[in-house]
Order: C-alpha cells, then sequence, then structure tokens
C-alpha cells in the first residue's frame, strides 16, 4: 500500500489534482481526510482507513485511530463483501442521473463489510432483478459511474438464492413503499 | 447517587411563544415577541436580564443581535448553542447557578427552510440560503439515519407501522386543543397510513411539520423564583448525551445510542423517575424517536412499543394515556404543534406544572420527564417539577 501522504504531492490515480476532485465529487463531502477513499473509487478500490499499528479499521475515515489514537492510519482496500445492515427508500431528493425517486424509490442501504464487526458503508443497491433487496442479503461491491463518478453500490452476492419473497415472520419494507 | 449540586436550584420563571403557523415574519420579529412575552410572564423587565441564550438554528438571530434589538443595556453571560432546547436550558442553569447571571433569557426561533419544505423553496425571503451544490442521493445521515434505523427497527423486532401511527395520531389529537399548535385537524389512522411516502418506512405523518414561531424562557435561581409572580418549575435534573460511535451508519446497534446514555445520567441525578411522572414528552421529529425513548426510558422492553401502545391508548380520546394517567405530549409535540426543535415540549411541560394549560391541563400535574433530541448528537432529557 502507497504512503497516503504521497497523494497529496503526487496523486495515485494520475493526474487529477485536488480541485478536479473535489469538482468530480461535488456534493460528496471530499474534504482533506476523506480524499484517498474517493481516489480510490476512481481506481475501482473501495478504501477504508485501517491502522497501522493495532490493524482496526475505522469508519467514515478518520486522521487518527479512535481505537489506539495512532495517526499511521492506511486507506486500505477491502472485498467490498457484506450483508446489508441497514436499508431504505428515497421517494424524494435531489436530483441525480440514474436515480427515480417515483416506481417504488431510491433505495439506500448501508453494507456491513466482512473484514470487521459494525464496520460499514453506505451505497445504493441494483442488480437485484424481481427480487426485494432485504436486510441480512449477502452483498458485493459493484461501483455505477455517475458523470464520471463512481458511486458506492451493491449487489447480490449469489443472485440464484435470492429467490425469497419476503419471510414471512419480517415486516416488508416493499408492503410500506407500494402505497407511494 | 452521581454528584447533582444543581438539583432543584434553577428555576424556569418566565414562558413565552408566538405559536406555530406557516407565516411570513422574520425569525427575528418572532424572536422578540417571544422574548418580551417570556420576560413580561416572569413579572420581570428588560433591565433585570443580564444573560441571553440565543441559538445556532438556521436563520436564527445571534445573542449580541437579541441585546441590541431587546434594548438591553448589558448581558453577562451570551451564548448560541446547537438547536435543541436542552442545549439552551442547560447552558443557561449553568450560567445562573455559577453565578455569571441571574436572569437569563433563552430565545429560540424556528423556521421552516428549503432543507424540510418544499414551499420554502419558492419563497425569496428562505430560498437563498440553498447552495447551488446537489448532496448525494445515497446518504444515510441526519434524516435518512432515522428512516434506517427506523426499517432495522421494524426488522429486529416485527413491528409494524401500528406504534408509529399511534405517537403520530396521539399528537394531531392533543394538538386539537392547543391553540399554539400549526396543525389541528384530527389525523385518522386510514389518513396515516395513506401518507406519502417520503423515506420508506417513513411517510409524511412520521416527520415533523415545518412552521414558523419562537419560544423563550427566563430562568433565575430558586430563591428568586419565589419572588416572581408565576408558579416556580424546578430543574430537579438534565443533561444531554452522546454515544462514542455516534455517526449514523457506525452505530453498533439500538441497544446503546445517546438516549441510552442521557436515561442512565438523569437516574443517577434524580430522586424521580418514571413511576413518580405524571408528564412524559417524548420527542418526535421522527416517530421512530418518540418509540424509542417510551422504550429507552424503561415504560416497556425494547421492541415492546407496538404492544404497550396499544394497551395504552384511550380509544375515545384517540391518544396515548399510561395507566391511564400519563399522556404524551400534551401539546401535540413537533408533528402537530410544529417542528419546534423540542421547545414546545419544554414550555407544555412547564405550563402544565403551573396548572396553566386549561383544557390540555392534567389535574394536579407535579412531575414532568421532558425528553427531546434523536440517537445520534442530541440525545437529552430533563426532569422538571413543580415547586
Amino acid at each position: 500500500m502507497a504512503d497516503p501522504n504521497q497523494s497529496e504531492q503526487k496523486p495515485a490515480d494520475g493526474d487529477l489534482s485536488d480541485a478536479e476532485l473535489l469538482e468530480l465529487f461535488a456534493g460528496h463531502g471530499v474534504y482533506r481526510d476523506n480524499a484517498a477513499q474517493y481516489r480510490g473509487r476512481l481506481d475501482g478500490q473501495l478504501l477504508i482507513n485501517r491502522c497501522a499499528d493495532c490493524a482496526r479499521y475505522h469508519q467514515p475515515p478518520r486522521p487518527m485511530c479512535p481505537n489506539c489514537w495512532s495517526f499511521d492510519v492506511v486507506p486500505t482496500p477491502v472485498s467490498g463483501r457484506g450483508t446489508i445492515h441497514l436499508l431504505m427508500y428515497l421517494h424524494a431528493g435531489p436530483p441525480a442521473d440514474g436515480v427515480d425517486y417515483h416506481n417504488g424509490g431510491h433505495p439506500v442501504v448501508v453494507v456491513e463489510l466482512e473484514e470487521q464487526e459494525h464496520l460499514r458503508v453506505t451505497g445504493t443497491v441494483h442488480e437485484f432483478g424481481p427480487n426485494e433487496p432485504s436486510i441480512g442479503d449477502a452483498v458485493e461491491l459493484d461501483f455505477l459511474d455517475r458523470g464520471g463518478a463512481p458511486i458506492v453500490a451493491f449487489r447480490p452476492s449469489h443472485p440464484t438464492e435470492l429467490n425469497h419473497p419476503t419471510k414471512p415472520d419480517q415486516p416488508s419494507l416493499q408492503e410500506h413503499r407500494s402505497q407511494d | 447517587m452521581a454528584r447533582s449540586p444543581m438539583k432543584d436550584q434553577i428555576a424556569i420563571v418566565g414562558v413565552g411563544s408566538t405559536g406555530f403557523s406557516r407565516g411570513d415574519r422574520s425569525p427575528l420579529s418572532l424572536a422578540l415577541e417571544a422574548s418580551t412575552a417570556a420576560i413580561r410572564d416572569a413579572g420581570l423587565t428588560a433591565a433585570d436580564i443580564d444573560g441571553v441564550v440565543a441559538t445556532a438554528e438556521a436563520g436564527a438571530a445571534s445573542a449580541p443581535l437579541v441585546v441590541s434589538s431587546l434594548g438591553l443595556t448589558e448581558v453577562s453571560h451570551h451564548s448560541r448553542p446547537a438547536p435543541l432546547i436542552m442545549f439552551s436550558l442547560l447552558d443557561a442553569a449553568q450560567a445562573v447557578f455559577a453565578g455569571t447571571a441571574d436572569h437569563v433569557l433563552i430565545v429560540t426561533p424556528v423556521m421552516m427552510s428549503s432543507w424540510n419544505s418544499r414551499r420554502a423553496t419558492q419563497d425569496p425571503w428562505r430560498r437563498g440560503a440553498r447552495s447551488s451544490i446537489l448532496p448525494v442521493p445515497e446518504d444515510s445521515a441526519n434524516a435518512n439515519a432515522y428512516a434506517t434505523w427506523a426499517g432495522r427497527y421494524m426488522h429486529e423486532f416485527g413491528a409494524s407501522k401500528d406504534p408509529f401511527a399511534r405517537i403520530a395520531v396521539n399528537s394531531r389529537s392533543n394538538a386539537a386543543a392547543n391553540e399554539l399548535a400549526a396543525m389541528r385537524k384530527p389525523l385518522s389512522f386510514d389518513e396515516y397510513h395513506a401518507g406519502r411516502m417520503i423515506r420508506t418506512p417513513l411517510n409524511m405523518f412520521d416527520m415533523d411539520y415545518p412552521a414558523d414561531g419562537a419560544d423563550a424562557f427566563v430562568v433565575t435561581t430558586a430563591q428568586r423564583a419565589a419572588q416572581l409572580p408565576q408558579p416556580p418549575v424546578l430543574i430537579h435534573a438534565a443533561t444531554t448525551g452522546v454515544y462514542g460511535k455516534n455517526t449514523e451508519d457506525q452505530l453498533p446497534s439500538l441497544k446503546r445510542h445517546g438516549q441510552h446514555v442521557v436515561v442512565d445520567h438523569l437516574k443517577a441525578r434524580s430522586d424521580l423517575w418514571i413511576d413518580d411522572v405524571d408528564l412524559f414528552y417524548p420527542y418526535e421529529g421522527f416517530t421512530i424517536i418518540a418509540l424509542s425513548w417510551l422504550e429507552n426510558c424503561g415504560f416497556c422492553e425494547m421492541g415492546g412499543a407496538e404492544r404497550y401502545l396499544a394497551e395504552h391508548w384511550n380509544d375515545e380520546r384517540q391518544r396515548i394515556e399510561i395507566d391511564g394517567r400519563i399522556p404524551l405530549n400534551t401539546h401535540g409535540g413537533s408533528l402537530s404543534e410544529g417542528a419546534t426543535r423540542g421547545t414546545g415540549h419544554l414550555r407544555e411541560a412547564v405550563i402544565q406544572l403551573r396548572g396553566q394549560a386549561g383544557a390540555r391541563q392534567v389535574e394536579g400535574a407535579k412531575v414532568a420527564l421532558v425528553t427531546p433530541g434523536g440517537f445520534f448528537f442530541n440525545s437529552q432529557g430533563a426532569i422538571l417539577r413543580s415547586a
């Protein structure tokens, strides 16, 4: 893994300047302490800050490890595999390419990554076909493109196993959003 | 018992409110109307006010602007805490307790604005605040967090939307008797369930009602309060609380967040708890927040709100009455009085404890539990008592 400080002098993805990065990801909330993660997206990588001293990951990216107070935190590629922990549908919101707030709404998920308990990232889901995504589903990373800016998205890990309509003992989010 | 030297030493002696509606006045105009009403209510004049606690609410006046607009000579304490009323109440109470000021004015205007109201985006006086850079939809912070965690709550406990509906219908039923409230038309369960979905699983009736208005309070010592005209309301215990892992999507579980911190600290500093309270004001900026306060304060077990609220529902009055005795959000809460950031919850508790709530009055009410705030960065609570 490259020294994260190196990116300040010479961006790892080649020639995108800090100003260009901020412009490409306008509205994403890019700042000094998470810029490496956005540069990682341009390389097709999901980077999570990991402490070089205690090996703990943390989210969202901070300049110091909240577990051991080391400043030696390294944006580290992760597998992108995990399970859906939180799930909602937006029926209104800021306009964005490819986002449909109607027809059931735009899904937003929080996925718990397999690397560490409670380590999560937020994104959207797709490629579920006729199935409804559910809390607990196994998913894997699949960036979506939005005007050149890769968006964190997840697709089912095992599409053939997703033939579960909503489990009978669980409330269906679909049941609620169908009123839209 | 934890250290609690301020217990019962500080009193709320004045309240003033503009009421809440979709109006055309500036936040400063509303703030000044509420402030002068609260100071007069306390039997005081401008010359008595030596502290001003403003609010960092968007568009709200700074403390120096309030001081100059009220024509105060000078003040020895001023501040501008984050929105949600307990930040302001604690700051004012601590200033009085420390002797930095003797009579502190708290003033908290709220405005519907472009981030919480589509109508506000059409208003040239309000839309200026809107940024030209659009945020990314795939966000689990702030308002979206309550939709995601409401879904998690339903998943973990097999809850339906019924308890959410009861919180919303309860607030509307109570607002009918509150002339300060923005939404006083009764809400039926059918209307609730047919509400326009905003963030599944939460619909428009699960979210507070953006409105304009202001509340103000005057705080002083309990000794001084005894010389003033209104029945004093004492701050028995008050706290704010934040849990370490408070980033919305990183919260480990619903078993521990800011509300639990607040409840633990209140219980450790109070002689009074839920068996002693006559009034309960669980904030409901989102319905899930009130359900969580109910459970986390210990009225029922985690995930038990659906059963508990059905058991403690007054069908005739279409509202919650715990053990037939303790009503919730007697003023209509944030869902129906208006999105007051908890100032309405506090003001109504004070008016009830004074015995001045008219048709809404809970007979003999002496102790109120007020719990503003959600899970992540603004959980807070207070126990108030009549003197």
